[in-house]
Order: structure tokens, then sequence, then C-alpha cells
């Protein structure tokens, strides 16, 4: 990549965190935050360093990997409007998150833990589902698996919801509109310990990923060990994401329009794209996690409102722009 | 102040009819209200016939449950939600389902002679298919301190039991008023968490709300209309509350996380939790929980 | 010999036909072996079977000499350059980017491109004649064309043998013949070749030796000459057809399929 793009990028990633950490429900002037940052004394600390800067980082980590979970997969599945979303992740998640609060599973961690695991069940179901007489994963079958297993779970989850006589359980969705409001430091090393290694094996196998988009049969001619890569790929998007449900809920439109967005303006090759989206897809949910706090400040809209807003129409015009 | 609710007595009537504020000794003796049909205009601002007294009153709302058999009416309920939990005695009468999504097979089995429905736009068609059964129907808003007075009187109204009421209502009144703490200027701010993840509140007019603020307290994000929603911890940081107040089911777990942490109120252990359906509704019971709130956020706050 | 298939049997499902009954052929340097017969006869099931995507009920596959079971697929990459009949494009790349891609059979995942990757690149593109389009995307070339960058892809792994499923499938006189002239002359420089087509005429004048398939077995293998009879060509095309010679009595043999009432003259 040139030397001017590069700085072009380093500035850009630069700015969106400094507009993240910038921005929030409590106006602070600019002096303030960086007291704040500096001095752990300052009265705007607390704010700025116990809840916006994790917040800012974890939402930069969320969207990075949110969006290489989709070009992997949009690859993977040869499908350019594949989503994290689609193997039946969300159903999952849900299921485990209600499962949690009306069991009132104790603990402050309860609920994101039995989100993850839910997801992860989802997945393993859809990849059971898609082994279809035991024969290698096939990426139609997978898309089909993955939405009638994650409507299933959500069917599941919604009668848990409605035949609860406990409130809590009732309102248990807006667990999973979730966002970034319970960010700390905390969880976000949790997140980030769990998104190195997918996040590394998924840059492992770049190059396999420019065979897989090809055609499974063309790939294994190009030397590409098919079956392998696909588990990895799905092994690693499904903890990825899975993870990421745990962290802030479901995030829709990520994953999706920010691999095409990148691919407009930088080759298709995922040695490069992947890092590409990484970077983008962090820009893209910091901005959108300003936006959920200041809109209608001080409360707080849920980010997967913003990502949508934004989303659908960035996603017309990209298509609009490939279509002619 | 509910002046919704106007009556107009049939032919019979002797007296005009007043919005029931005050005890008047004299009706006493007019507990007996006269037989015959009664114009109802209910909060949803429909006009309903309603031939009183009611002997056979489905009450799907827990406010009106109560009262019905604070004014000594509870033996004319034939039905009730599950929600419906006071006083005990309200367990006897049979269960028609939530409320929330009313079942009509259910009302309409247990033949009521009214039907008392929260005013919700949900609620509006099964008003409308009940009324369509010849059986007449009532949406009220049971949300606030001041419906307590305005239902009671209805009530006694609609079940020949005007006196009882009527003493009801002056019961509340002057338990009311002594419980009341007068607006203080240091008032202790007090955070209304109703959801942890995402962190939700409910803002000034909600019942909670005027609770908090009789008991003594003021709640934090007063500057926000009733039905408010998710904030921010950063601006829950940065208001500073004195204290938490979560009610019964609520949320409990938020204190040990690390993003609280940054909340003065979290970190000192500042937190009330009210259990109790008298947190939940307005009625006879409100001055107790206002009594209760107020020593328990004096406590907080030491 | 660098790929030699014997005695194959392949059968698709548990009860069905077999795709193959007993084949057997051998792709060696130097010879360009065109394999030919009816829809349905197998031969994309033998391109499979050649190049380790199906494994056989009966019979052994051997690339090098060893099992193409027992090759890592990169390895297996690196003699055998398979160009399959059907490929979508996803995401276009330009021209240089796909012929990239024939590279990674030699590239480690860590490893970066390097001069000899470069260079071989770009050899292949000029071998193929499309060292022109080098930065043209891929969704922009005319049929022929993009036969060809993917012909430069299957050079850019340096294969020793090229297997083309149909190549010139819906490709013009003028691109087939170019096609055709490239492989010969692929073939020529030292790989070996093996070309399903339905063009038996092509077949015929550039072929060293022809493979017949009917239903899954193997009807003839030879020159074409021998191969390329009346008798044979209309038993398993189930139509009439004459064989005259082009360029003389030892020229090539070209199939005229006969119309009723015509006949061999």
């Amino acid at each position: 990549m040139s030397r001017s793009r590069l700085a072009l990028l380093v500035v850009g990633v630069a700015a969106c965190l400094v507009a993240g950490l910038s921005a929030g429900s409590v106006p602070l002037a600019p002096g303030e935050i960086w007291a704040g940052l500096r001095n752990a004394d300052a009265p705007a600390s607390v704010i700025v360093r116990e809840l916006r800067a994790p917040r800012v980082l974890l939402a930069f980590l969320v969207g990075g990997s949110l969006g290489v979970c989709g070009a992997a997969l949009q690859a993977m599945i040869r499908n350019p409007l594949a989503e994290p979303y689609l193997l039946g992740l969300s159903g999952g998640a849900g299921l485990g998150a209600v499962l949690a609060i009306a069991t009132r599973a104790a603990g402050a961690w309860a609920v994101p833990i039995a989100a993850f695991v839910g997801a992860l069940g989802a997945v393993a179901l859809v990849y059971r589902l898609s082994l279809v007489a035991g024969r290698r994963l096939d990426p139609r079958v997978l898309l089909l698996s993955g939405v009638v297993v994650g409507s299933f779970f959500i069917a599941l989850m919604s009668s848990i919801m409605v035949l609860s006589d406990s409130a809590a359980t009732r309102n248990a969705f807006l667990w999973l509109l979730g966002g970034f409001g319970s960010s700390s430091w905390q969880s976000l090393g949790v997140f980030a310990a769990y998104a190195v290694g997918p996040l590394a094996l998924l840059g492992l196998h770049a190059r396999s990923l420019d065979l897989l988009a090809l055609g499974e049969e063309p790939a294994q001619y190009l030397g590409a060990d098919v079956d392998r890569t696909m588990r990895v790929v799905y092994g690693c998007t499904a903890l990825l994401t899975a993870a990421s449900v745990a962290a802030c809920g479901i995030i829709g439109f990520v994953g999706l329009v920010v691999p095409h967005a990148v691919r407009t303006v930088a080759r298709p090759l995922h040695r490069s794209l992947l890092p590409l989206v990484f970077l983008a897809g962090g820009c893209f949910l910091v901005l959108c996690d300003v936006a959920s706090r200041v809109v209608v400040r001080p409360l707080e809209l849920p980010v997967g409102v913003i990502t949508a807003l934004v989303g659908v129409p960035v996603f017309a015009l990209l298509l609009r722009r490939t279509l002619t | 102040m509910g002046g919704f609710i106007r009556t107009r007595p049939s032919h019979r009537a002797r007296f005009p009819s007043l919005v029931p504020l005050l005890v008047a000794t004299v009706s006493c003796a007019r507990a007996g209200a006269p037989a015959g049909d009664l114009r109802v205009v209910d909060d949803a601002g429909d006009t309903v016939a309603v031939h009183a007294p009611a002997r056979r009153i489905a009450s799907l709302i827990p406010a009106t449950t109560e009262l019905l058999f604070a004014i000594g009416a509870g033996k004319d309920v034939v039905g009730r939600t599950t929600w419906c939990d006071y006083p005990p005695d309200a367990s006897a009468v049979p269960n028609l389902g939530d409320g929330i999504t009313p079942n009509l097979e259910a009302i309409l089995a247990a033949k009521p002679d009214l039907v008392l429905l929260y005013n919700s736009t949900r609620n509006a068609e099964a008003a409308s298919r009940v009324r369509a059964a010849g059986i007449p129907a009532l949406r009220l808003n049971t949300d606030a301190l001041a419906d307590v007075d305005r239902i009671a009187g209805l009530l006694g109204r609609l079940t020949g039991r005007k006196a009882a009421a009527d003493s009801v209502s002056a019961a509340f009144d002057s338990a009311l008023a002594a419980a009341s703490a007068p607006p203080e200027a240091q008032a202790p701010k007090v955070l209304l968490l109703v959801w942890e993840q995402p962190p939700m509140t409910i803002g000034r007019g909600s019942f909670l709300s005027e609770l908090v603020e009789r008991a003594g307290g003021r709640n934090l994000f007063d500057d926000l209309a009733a039905s408010a929603g998710t904030v921010s911890i950063e601006a829950v940081a940065a208001r500073d509350p004195d204290l938490i107040l979560t009610a019964a089911e609520g949320p409990v777990s938020f204190i040990s996380r690390p993003e609280w942490q940054a909340v003065r109120a979290v970190r000192e252990r500042r937190l009330v939790q009210v259990k109790g359906s008298e947190f939940n509704r307005p009625g006879p019971r409100s001055p107790l929980a206002i009594r209760e709130l107020a020593a328990r956020i004096r406590a907080a706050v030491r | 010999m660098i790929v030699e298939a014997r005695g194959l049997t392949v059968v698709y499902g548990r009860n069905g036909r077999p795709a193959l009954r007993g084949v057997s052929c051998a792709v060696e340097e130097r010879r360009l072996v065109a394999v030919v017969g009816p829809n349905g006869s197998g031969k994309t099931t033998l391109v499979r079977a050649l190049s380790g995507r199906l494994t056989p009920q009966a019979g052994t596959v051997l690339v090098g000499g060893r099992s193409v079971a027992e090759w890592p697929r990169k390895d297996l990459a690196r003699q055998i350059g398979v160009l399959p009949q059907r490929e979508e494009i996803l995401f276009p790349l330009k021209v240089e980017e796909t012929v990239l891609l024939g590279r990674y059979a030699h590239l480690g995942p860590l490893a970066a491109v390097g001069e000899a990757d470069r260079a071989a690149v770009r050899a292949a593109l000029e071998r193929c004649d499309v060292a022109a389009f080098a930065e043209r995307p891929s969704d922009s070339l005319s049929g022929g064309e993009w036969q060809r960058v993917r012909l430069a892809r299957a050079l850019a792994q340096e294969p020793r043998a090229l297997i083309l499923d149909e190549p010139t499938a819906s490709l013009d006189i003028r691109h087939e013949m170019e096609l055709f002239e490239l492989v010969r002359r692929l073939v020529d420089d030292g790989l070996a070749g093996l070309v399903i087509t339905h063009h038996l005429n092509l077949a015929a004048r550039f072929a060293d030796r022809v493979v017949l398939l009917s239903g899954g077995d193997l009807v003839a293998a030879g020159t074409p000459a021998e191969v390329f009879t009346p008798e044979t060509i209309g038993r398993v095309f189930e139509w009439p057809v004459a064989v005259p010679r082009w360029g003389g009595e030892d020229g090539s043999p070209q199939i005229v399929p006969l119309r009723p009432g015509e006949s061999a003259s």
C-alpha cells in the first residue's frame, strides 16, 4: 500500500478513536478529556478512563472482528449477502440469554456466558445439519440451516418469554439489543483474549479465501484444502461472533456492509482486504456507538439500530454502484 | 386530576352529580344508590351504560381489584388477573389470565356484568368485543396517586357502596398527606434502575418516581419523561446519585460489574431494593409504601 | 508418465450406474490426449478422478508414481494444473492477480510474493498471449480471453501436466483455434496434456491420442485415425457419419454427420 494511503488510514483510525473519547452522554471539553486521561484525580477521569476508553476500544475490536467475519464468510459461502449472523447465532444467543435470565442464574457474567454458549450451540447444530449424509460442508445447505436453526431458537426463546410470569424474562430481549453501555476494561480484556486467536487464524487463511471465492472445484485444483479451510473459517467466525454477542448483544450490518464498502476502494485479495476491513469495521462501529450516545442524550439508542439505519442506505448505494 | 368520569343517574335521581372528592356524611344514607343505568365516560373517552349496582365484576387491573376489596365489594369480584395479589382474599377469585392480552373466552365464561380493563391501546379491541357481547367494559388509568380517589369514587358508585368508597378515599388522603415529606432543597438524588443491561430508568410522572418524590427523594432523571429509556453509565456517574433504587425482580447483579464501579453509590453500596406490589400500583397501601421508602432512603444516605 | 489411471470404476450414489467402469488412461510428457464421448459418458468424472477430487470405487490413479490420494493438495497442484468447466467470478480481480492465484500452491501462508513468483506470472501471461491485459479486470474479458487467462493461471502453477475440461465450450472458431494452438505449443514445449472436448474434429487435428468413452466404458483408445472410424463413431454417438481425411490420405480424420439420404462417398 502506498505511503500516503497508509498515512491517511492511520489518521482516519486515530480520528475515530478520538471522536469516540470526545463524544458521549456527558458533554466534556477537550481540555477536560485530556486532563482526565492523564491525571487520575481529574474530575472527568472516571468517565474518560473507566467508561469511555474501554468502550471505544471494545467497539473498535468488535466492529473489526465482525467485519472480518463477514468478509471471510462471503468468500467461503460465495454469497455477497453473507453475514456473521447467518449461522443461526442470534437465535442461539437469544435463547441462552433468556434461559439465564429465566432461571435467575447468579453472577454478573451469567447472561453473557449463557449467550456465548447458546450461540456456539446453535452454530454446532447448523454445522451438523450441513454435513448432509456425512458429506463435506455444503455452503448452500449452510445458509439454509442457519436460517432454519436461527428461527427455531428464536421461536423457543419467544415462547419462554411470553409464557413466563417474570417481568425480567419477558423483557429479556432488551439484553440482546445490547450496546456498549456495559463495557469495562474487564470485558474488553476478555473479548480481546477470545478474539486474538480466531483473527490470527483467519489472517493465515487469507490466501485460501481468495481461492475459495472461485468455487470449491477451482480452489481445490489450485491447491486449497477446501474442507479444512471451511472448518477453520466456520469455527473462527462462530467463536468471534459468539464472543461479540456476549460482549455487546446483536449488532447487524457491520459484517455485511463493511467488506463491500472496502472492496470498492481496495483490492479484493484477502491478505490486504482483511486488515483493511478490520480497521474500517472498527471505525464504523466506533462512530455508530458515538451516534447512539449523542443523538438522544442522556438516553442511548441501541447501537444495532444505528448500524441498520446507516448500513441499509450504504448497502443500497453500493449495490447501485456495482450494478451500473 | 381525572375529570373524565361523569355520572348521570337516570330518571330517579334527586341530586345533581358531583365529581366525588370529599366525604359527605349525608350521602352515607344514600349508600343504597338508585338501581338503574349509569352512563359512565371511561378514561379512554368511551361512554358506557352500566347497570348499577354491579354484582359480578371482572376486575382485570390489580389496582381496581385492591380497591374493590378495600371498599367491601370483594365478594362481587368474579374474575381477576394473575397479578392481582392483594389482598390475600383475592387469590380465591378465579384467575382469568394475565390481563395484558385479555382472554376473552375466560372473561365471558365468568358471566360478569361489568369488566374493568387497563387503559392501553391493546385493550381497545378487547373492550369493544366485550361490549359487543352485551357487557359493559370500562378502560381505566391506574397509574398515578391522583387516580386513587377518582377510581375509588367510581367503583363506589358502580357497586352501590359510595359511603365505603368515600371513607376509603378520606383515609387515603389523610394518610398520604401525613406520609408525604415536604420538598427539600437537599433531597437525596435517587437513580431508579429498572433494567441493568442495558441500564434503563424511568423519568418524572411515573408511579415509582412519584413515590420517591413524596418520600423525600429526587429522581436522578426527573428531566426526562415518564417512559424514559436506556441511559449510559456515564450520565449516571456524572449526575452522581446518592442511592440506587431497584424494585423486586429488578437488577441486582450490576453492583459487581466493573463498569458500574464508576458510580459512587455503587462503590459505597448505597442500594435500596423494594419488594412488594404496593410499589407497583397506586392504592390504599401507597402511604405505607411511601413511609417505607422514606425510612430506607434515610438509612441509605446516612 | 505423469498421471496414470488404471481400471478406474466410479459409482455415484449407492445404487447408481457406474459413471466409469474399468477405464485406464495415461498422460505423458509431450503428448496431448483428447477424451471424447457423448454426454454422460463419464468424461468429467474421469477428470475428477484423475485430479483426486473423487475416490474411485475400484482402480488406482498415480501421479508421479504415487497414489493421488497420498499427495497433499498443495503439492498436487504443483504437479497437475486442472481447468474445470465452471468457475464463478464473485469478486473480480485484475488479470495479473488472477494468474497470481496460480502461485499460491508455491506460497506458504506467511510467505510474501517473491521475485520468482512474479517471474512465473509474467512468463505465464506471455505464453498465453494475455500480457497486454494484465491490468484489466477479469470480468471485462471476452470468453476466449478469459479462457487464456485461466490457462495462464494453471501455467503459473508450473505443473508437469495440464488437464482441461471442455476449454472451448461456447468459444467461436478463432478463439477455439487459438486455444488449441496454444495448448499444442505448451505440450510440444514439454507439458503433458489431457483435454476433454466435444469437438471431435479439433481433437483429431491436435491430439496425439484419443480416448473414446461411452456410458462409462472405454470404447476405443489410440491415434485419431484408429479411433475415428465411421463404424465406431456411428455406433457410439448413434448417428451415421462419414470420416473423410483433411490434408491427404494421411491427414487427420474429420467427422461429418450424415443427413437422411446422404451416404459416405
